[in-house]
């Protein structure tokens, strides 16, 4: 008796819903776009999308966080129509897939934060890290530290390197510096969005930006790299901020002003299809660890409609949506002009 | 004998759960064929784990593309797994049969001495059960987030030498508080339905209280408590994300204190999905559906062993 | 205790029995207290954080604008678990009908033991084998048929085993007497033992209910998402779900998502605290 009540009352909801859903819900005039991908690109969109759906009428755009290799992988399978990711494709996808695009947006930074009670300044470098992360630098006052560090009284204490657990666009861009300054690092771990982590006897594992910030925050004499847009949490945190050696033999800070001279001085050297690293490039007072975010799109969309709106999307996204307003919220850069251009000229192609 | 639609008709569906296991242990098969092959026993034995570089041209070993200086060596993922999940089990079994008992017991008795002061007061033990059931609906993340907030700093600064409260007992403490509610409220239930005869005889007998419950009460629901642990070893070999926002993902390592990081296979697959879904040979995608397929392989074996129990069990009650 | 005192000790041995029993009390008592303090402070935490985020706007608006609503996710959470359990109850109830009345053979048994390991697959490896099959092969795209068939492959087991184990309690004095009656088999099961044993089936389907709304996992790659309410197809068209919410915003940088993320968690609480209530207070009255 009651199952049979409750089963009716079920079946009673199940058609109301039914009936419900079959009544199209707001007229969409225009194409349904998803983007997916990079957790660091999404606040970004999460600021654009609504800002852009106001202004164009009809438009709806929705906005996914999965992760850089989700967004490459659901793009290249037609899944979605914009896949957001911290890195460019590499050679051998884009040899498989020729028709799939790289497309900067905009720019981003990591900082290497450390805890450190007490020591306000601390510069580090791409072979002190690898070490670090290797295992074969395990105390603060380890000399190779020391002689970065003139005149600062370092702990003898062990040091704990935090790494992201999860696949990661942090992880690439901190693993590139790495190998781009250190061979050894280089031909043994390379970079990727997930590294295989030596054994290092008290280096920990977190997940995500939050989790590396409390995790540093929770272990003293740790060190951590950490995606610009948590830069306000790290402060909160009372966690320091590394000076990083650049290419060019100094201590820079992440800053306004050395990210953009960074991203400037390959603004000359980016080729057409826009794939190339911002990390650890020549120039004077250049931050080294600094990236593209990237759009991948597939050139090839299976009607004219569709290209149309990503088109139409994407323009927007890269003229109005560069503007300081938008990226300074999330400590971005916008675009220097001469990328722009490129980027434009790459999107015209989406057909 | 003669034909009987309805036994045949619910038969059939009950043969839609084995189906359904079939068909995903044949994808996992189908699809992890050539890492199988690759990996070969080193899968299992070797503790490397390195996607190789997936921003060079694959190279061919064995006739399969594979990304340069690829391996694929689960043991940490394997030690890890066994690791927490019996930790767990071991400090949440004891915890639900004392919460059990207390609840089934204790409760009701100290209810009665409170109410006639207090009668307005909720009955406390709806309110625990409904506890209870409340839990089973958080989110693991939010388990996730509690440990790192609350019982990291703490095993930090009170428990571990030195200072990490990451890892492996941070891992099992999560797992245990997300399954100590499985097992208390089956055996909760199971005791509640302890017929009144047992215990009257028992108590006609001399037994203190206390020992009408660990004597008579809790030999009879032995089965109904090895199954309530089953059940929740299959959450705790299958949870993801509060494990891995706790275990301090440990890998090329395996657990030498409580205090190692570690991973389990079911965290390391989730937390490495998104980077194989860029190797553009698929390896590292393959490679993971070969763990899934180990991991089954391991919840099989628990629950055969289970199993056994259980008919040891059922052994042990049927005399009386 | 008072549940030692109510029987006096005999002589001889009697401290010493006391005294274990006051010691296995007090075990007890702290073991429950280790097991509710950590319990209430978690649940503390989502409600206290959730309450503070809740407003009419999360009811209204959708996910994606500046009013940070989540109206798509509650939509389209009640959706995905509307179909998964209407796929998974009849296929779990009949088989819990088949194993407990009978299944008391070698091949209930091999159905009951396949059962317990599906149990243990981790949900992450139901959603990938989802999306290659359905959504890859079969070309169904993030849809609301593939979120909703991989829940209930999820369910299925826990529906199956706790109405077993709930038709198993109904003694067999019941079917005799209904089978001597003349009852044919339909009759005993739906009019004698299922209604006897309702209540037991009705918290399986609580459990399943409060798996599927509380899962994340598995919808990653199955439901995809969704800023805007659901357009009535079944496949082709991602969908929306509370714990995407929780998962993906409190890894965002700023507070608010925080507070999104923690009133998405406090509702899926209520939500099922909800229906749980409500069915039983159905059942008792029925």
């Amino acid at each position: 008796m009651n199952i049979a009540k409750l089963l009716r009352t079920g079946v009673a909801a199940l058609a109301i819903t039914a009936a419900a859903g079959a009544i199209p819900h707001a007229a969409q005039a225009s194409v349904p776009l998803t983007e997916t991908g990079s957790s660091l690109l999404y606040p970004l969109f999460n600021l654009w999308v609504p800002a852009y759906t106001a202004s164009h009428s009809g438009a709806t755009i929705t906005t996914t966080s999965t992760g850089s290799g989700a967004g490459i992988a659901q793009s290249i399978k037609g899944l979605v129509q914009i896949g957001a990711s911290d890195a460019y494709l590499s050679d051998a996808v884009v040899k498989g897939h020729p028709t799939m695009l790289s497309i900067p947006l905009a720019i981003s930074s990591q900082a290497i934060n450390y805890n450190l009670p007490g020591i306000a300044s601390l510069n580090l470098s791409g072979p002190i890290l690898a070490g670090i992360y290797e295992g074969k630098i395990t105390k603060w006052n380890d000399p190779a530290i020391a002689a970065a560090n003139p005149g600062v009284t370092l702990p003898d204490h062990v040091i704990v390197p935090i790494h992201r657990i999860d696949g990661s666009g942090d992880t690439f861009i901190f693993s590139q510096y790495l190998a781009f300054s250190d061979k050894d690092w280089a031909s043994t771990l390379h970079y990727g969005t997930s590294i295989s982590w030596p054994a290092v006897s008290g280096g920990i594992g977190a997940n995500g930006n939050p989790g590396m910030v409390t995790a540093l925050q929770n272990n003293p004499y740790g060190v951590a790299y950490i995606g610009i847009s948590f830069a306000k949490q790290v402060a909160a945190a009372g966690l320091g901020q590394a000076a990083l050696l650049d290419k060019h033999g100094e201590y820079v800070l992440p800053t306004e002003e050395t990210i953009s001279t960074a991203a400037s001085s390959v603004a000359s050297t980016t080729p057409a299809d826009e794939r190339i690293s911002i990390v650890f490039t020549p120039g004077v007072n250049a931050y080294p660890i600094v990236n593209y975010e990237y759009a991948i799109v597939n050139s090839q969309q299976p009607n004219k409609a569709t290209a149309a709106a990503i088109r139409k999307f994407l323009t927007w996204a890269v003229n109005e949506g560069n503007a300081t307003s938008f990226v300074s919220q999330v400590h971005f850069l916008s675009l220097p002009a001469a990328v722009k251009a490129l980027t434009v000229a790459q999107i015209k192609t989406i057909k | 004998m003669k034909l009987r639609p309805f036994r045949l008709f619910v038969l059939i569906l009950s043969l839609f759960i084995p189906a359904a296991l079939v068909a995903v242990i044949l994808f996992l098969v189908i699809y992890s064929g050539q890492a199988i092959v690759f990996n070969g026993l080193h899968f299992i034995t070797n503790v490397n784990w390195n996607l190789g570089d997936l921003y060079d041209d694959p190279v061919v070993v064995r006739g399969i593309q594979v990304p340069a200086g690829a391996a694929y060596g689960v043991l940490a993922f394997i030690v890890g797994t066994l690791a927490t999940s019996a930790l767990a089990i071991l400090i949440a079994v004891p915890l639900s049969i004392g919460t059990a008992i207390f609840l089934c017991e204790a409760v009701p008795e100290i209810e009665r001495a409170t109410w006639r002061y207090f009668p307005w007061l909720p009955p406390l033990r709806q309110a625990l059960a409904m506890l209870v059931e409340l839990v089973a609906v958080v989110p693991s993340v939010v388990f996730g987030l509690w440990g790192v907030a609350v019982l990291i700093p703490f095993l930090g600064h009170y428990v571990s030498p030195t200072g990490n409260g990451y890892g492996l007992l941070a891992a099992s403490i999560v797992l245990a508080l997300m399954i100590t509610p499985i097992i208390a409220s089956t055996l909760y239930d199971a005791l509640s339905q302890v017929p009144k005869e047992n215990r009257e005889s028992a108590f006609a007998l001399g037994s203190t209280h206390f020992e009408v419950v660990t004597k008579a009460m809790l030999p009879m629901v032995r089965t109904t408590l090895i199954g309530g642990i089953v059940l929740a070893l299959g959450r705790a070999l299958g949870e993801t994300m509060a494990v891995l926002m706790v275990s301090g993902g440990g890998i090329n390592i395996l657990p030498t204190s409580l205090f190692s990081p570690i991973s389990t296979i079911a965290s390391f697959i989730v937390s490495q999905l998104d980077s194989a879904e860029t190797d553009p040979t698929n390896m590292a995608v393959r490679a993971l559906s070969e763990i899934a397929l180990v991991l089954f392989l391991i919840t099989l074996a628990v629950n055969a062993g289970a199993k056994l129990l259980s008919s040891g069990a059922l052994n042990v009650r049927k005399p009386q | 205790m008072s549940a030692s005192l109510s029987n006096p000790p005999v002589r001889g041995l009697a401290l010493r029995r006391s005294v274990t029993s006051a010691v296995g009390w007090i075990a007890c008592g702290i073991g429950l207290a280790l097991v509710i303090f950590p319990l209430l402070d978690i649940v503390g935490v989502v409600t206290l954080n959730g309450l503070a985020a809740i407003n009419w706007n999360l009811f209204t608006k959708d996910t994606g604008g500046p009013a940070l609503g989540m109206a798509n996710a509650i939509e389209g959470t009640f959706i995905i678990t509307i179909f998964a359990m209407a796929i998974a109850v009849p296929i779990g109830v009949g088989a819990g009908i088949y194993l407990s009345e009978y299944g008391k053979n070698r091949l209930g048994s091999t159905i009951r033991f396949l059962s317990d390991v599906l149990t243990g697959t981790p949900a992450v490896v139901l959603g990938y084998f989802s999306y290659i099959v359905f959504i890859i092969s079969f070309g169904w795209g993030f849809s609301l048929a593939a979120a909703a068939i991989t829940i209930a492959i999820l369910i299925v087991p826990y529906l199956a085993r706790i109405s077993e184990l709930a038709l198993t309690q109904v003694p067999n004095t019941m079917r005799e007497a209904a089978f001597a009656l003349g009852g044919t088999d339909t009759t005993v099961v739906f009019k004698v033992v299922l209604p006897a044993a309702s209540s037991g089936v009705i918290t399986g389907a609580l459990l399943a209910l409060a798996i599927s709304v509380g899962e994340t996992a598995p919808l990653i790659y199955t439901a995809g998402w969704s800023d805007y309410a659901w357009n009535g197809q079944f496949t082709h068209a991602p969908i929306a779900y509370l714990t995407y919410v929780i998962w993906t915003f409190i890894n965002q940088p700023d507070a608010h998502s925080h507070s999104l993320a923690y009133a998405a968690a406090f509702l899926v609480m209520m939500v099922v605290l909800t229906i749980n209530i409500g069915v039983r207070l159905m059942v008792r009255r029925g």
